[in-house]
């Protein structure tokens, strides 16, 4: 009972604790996004909230928060009101088996406790990609509940993109876990420790995943809804695609979501394919106890690295046609992420570690 | 040639110029826009603003309500109501003096048409109301906006009314307007 309540309090802390930094993330980003494309685009972004704008999450948040709530007439209130919880919480209960830090376990009064990552099931990549197409359904419900034509083509988009690219993305990451003989993203990790030549995009023993990589972060791209594959809420099409009716509270809920499904995905990307918290040079590697400092910080530092590149992306691509979206899908990547697969497993079972 | 053609649609060569091209701009970020309500763009010297009645400089009305003002505007813009100085039947004055804003053109015409220069255009263009009564503006708001708008005053010559001017155009000596 006692060990329990124990496991449970510590197990509880971790999750506020990570949903706290995300959450923080996610409102990083919003200013983070603005400024990196407004710098881009030889513009000054937010600039009134604060010195050079920098509280105006703050600021979006309270406006957010007061702002009335409008369920349109002829919604239907049930999945109107679902419809954002659907997205959210599948983003965010995503983080739940990302490993932050070292694999260590620490013994807490008698219970085994891991303290930087939340849960390590065996089943870790599968978990993910389950949940990241549940999200899928929040945003087809929300299209349709709201009542309104610009909403139901943002979800229908939504439906058809979410289901092509996600294929790409599992079909990218099979190659990483035949090299790694795992579905659990601490033990794909472990298997790329050392320096940066052991990570599984540059790893050139069987084969480097590079391709594979450049493949899942496209589809990743294409699947959390953003710019050039931003279709589903193309505002100079369709207002604001699925969740147009929305205001308020609920539709910071798909605003979250969204900025959480790239963190979410730029984090896949870390540990799938850039050995997740390892250095990059064994050396830069701090030693025995403080592993987990420099641990804590490559892992930041290569998903803001991702993060990033969402950005720049967005700040160089317009936008893809429908038919482009779905030529590209099915005809360029899908063919190229099963060539790699073959040519993965035909090298791995040649040149075994 | 072919070949290089695909290996360059391969690595996507054409996206990795167009991300060189904005990684440029972000190192080098140098903002072409203005934060605008703090900081203002220079206006041009002639530049056509908000209208404006002036005065002399012993805050005696220009105005001497002929009306060509009114005959001038392709608008229809303005409205004077012309009336006699008491006592002094030979001149006159705008006892009222309207402009409708709302159908203003800023074209200029009236104050190329005013013989005594009397009126004068600003460089206020934040006129945003939120109420369009509030662009029909009337004789004391139009000589408001001509003193905050001009604060040189031209001089009113000795033998002129002391209330209102005479067309000035009859006289020879006038000293050339400096704005």
């Amino acid at each position: 009972m006692f060990d329990t309540s124990i496991k449970l309090a510590l197990t509880l802390s971790q999750i506020g604790a990570v949903m706290g930094v995300v959450l923080l993330t996610v409102a990083i980003l919003t200013l983070l996004e603005r400024k990196v494309l407004s710098w881009m685009q030889d513009r000054m972004g937010p600039m009134e909230v604060g010195p050079y704008g920098v509280l105006q999450p703050v600021a979006d948040g309270l406006k957010l928060f007061f702002k009335e709530d409008i369920i349109p007439a002829g919604a239907n209130k049930i999945m109107f009101s679902l419809a954002p919880i659907l997205v959210l919480v599948p983003a965010l209960i995503g983080f739940a088996v990302i490993p932050f830090g070292p694999n260590w376990t620490i013994d807490v009064m008698g219970v085994e406790f891991k303290p930087f990552v939340i849960s390590d099931i065996n089943i870790g990549v599968l978990y993910i990609l389950a949940f990241a197409s549940i999200g899928a359904y929040g945003v087809i419900l929300g299209g349709w509940a709201s009542n309104s034509k610009y909403s139901l083509l943002g979800g229908l988009r939504s439906a058809a993109q979410l289901i092509s690219y996600e294929l790409n993305v599992g079909l990218a990451i099979v190659g990483v876990l035949l090299l790694a003989g795992s579905l659990s993203l601490v033990e794909i990790t472990e298997a790329q420790a050392g320096g940066f030549w052991n990570w599984f995009a540059f790893d050139p023993v069987p084969f480097p995943q590079f391709i594979a990589f450049v493949i899942f972060l496209i589809a990743s791209v294409a699947e959390t809804n953003r710019l050039p594959f931003d279709l589903p809420e193309a505002e100079s099409e369709l207002v604001a695609g699925f969740f147009t009716e929305y205001s308020g509270m609920r539709f910071a809920f798909f605003f979250m979501a969204e900025y959480s499904n790239m963190i979410l995905v730029s984090c896949m990307s870390t540990v799938l394919f850039f050995g997740g918290w390892h250095a990059p040079l064994p050396f830069l590697q701090a030693p025995g106890t403080f592993a987990w400092v420099t641990g804590i910080f490559w892992f930041t530092a290569k998903v803001y690295f991702f993060l990033f590149l969402f950005f720049w992306i967005r700040a160089t691509l317009p936008r893809l046609r429908y038919d482009q979206l779905m030529r590209f899908g099915w005809k360029v990547l899908l063919p190229i992420a099963l060539g790699n697969i073959v040519v993965t497993s035909l090298l791995a079972y040649i040149f075994p570690n | 040639m072919k070949l290089k053609k695909w290996i360059q649609s391969l690595i996507f060569y054409e996206i990795l110029l167009g991300m060189k091209e904005t990684l440029k701009h972000f190192l080098k970020y140098r903002p072409i826009t203005l934060e605008y309500p703090h900081v203002k763009k220079p206006l041009p010297e002639n530049y056509r603003g908000m209208l404006g009645l002036l005065r002399y400089d012993d805050d005696t009305e220009k105005c001497v309500g002929c009306d060509l003002c009114e005959a001038a505007c392709p608008s229809r813009v303005i409205r004077v109501v012309s009336a006699e100085v008491p006592g002094e039947p030979t001149k006159r004055f705008a006892k009222e003096y309207y402009m409708d804003m709302t159908r203003c053109l800023f074209c200029g015409l009236c104050v190329d048409a005013c013989p005594v220069d009397a009126l004068g255009m600003s460089q206020e263009f934040e006129w945003a109301v939120y109420d369009k009564r509030h662009l029909h503006l009337n004789k004391e708001q139009l000589l408001a906006i001509g003193d905050r708008a001009f604060p040189e005053r031209e001089k009113r010559l000795e033998f002129q009314h002391p209330n209102v001017a005479y067309f000035n155009v009859s006289f020879k000596d006038i000293p050339e307007k400096e704005f």
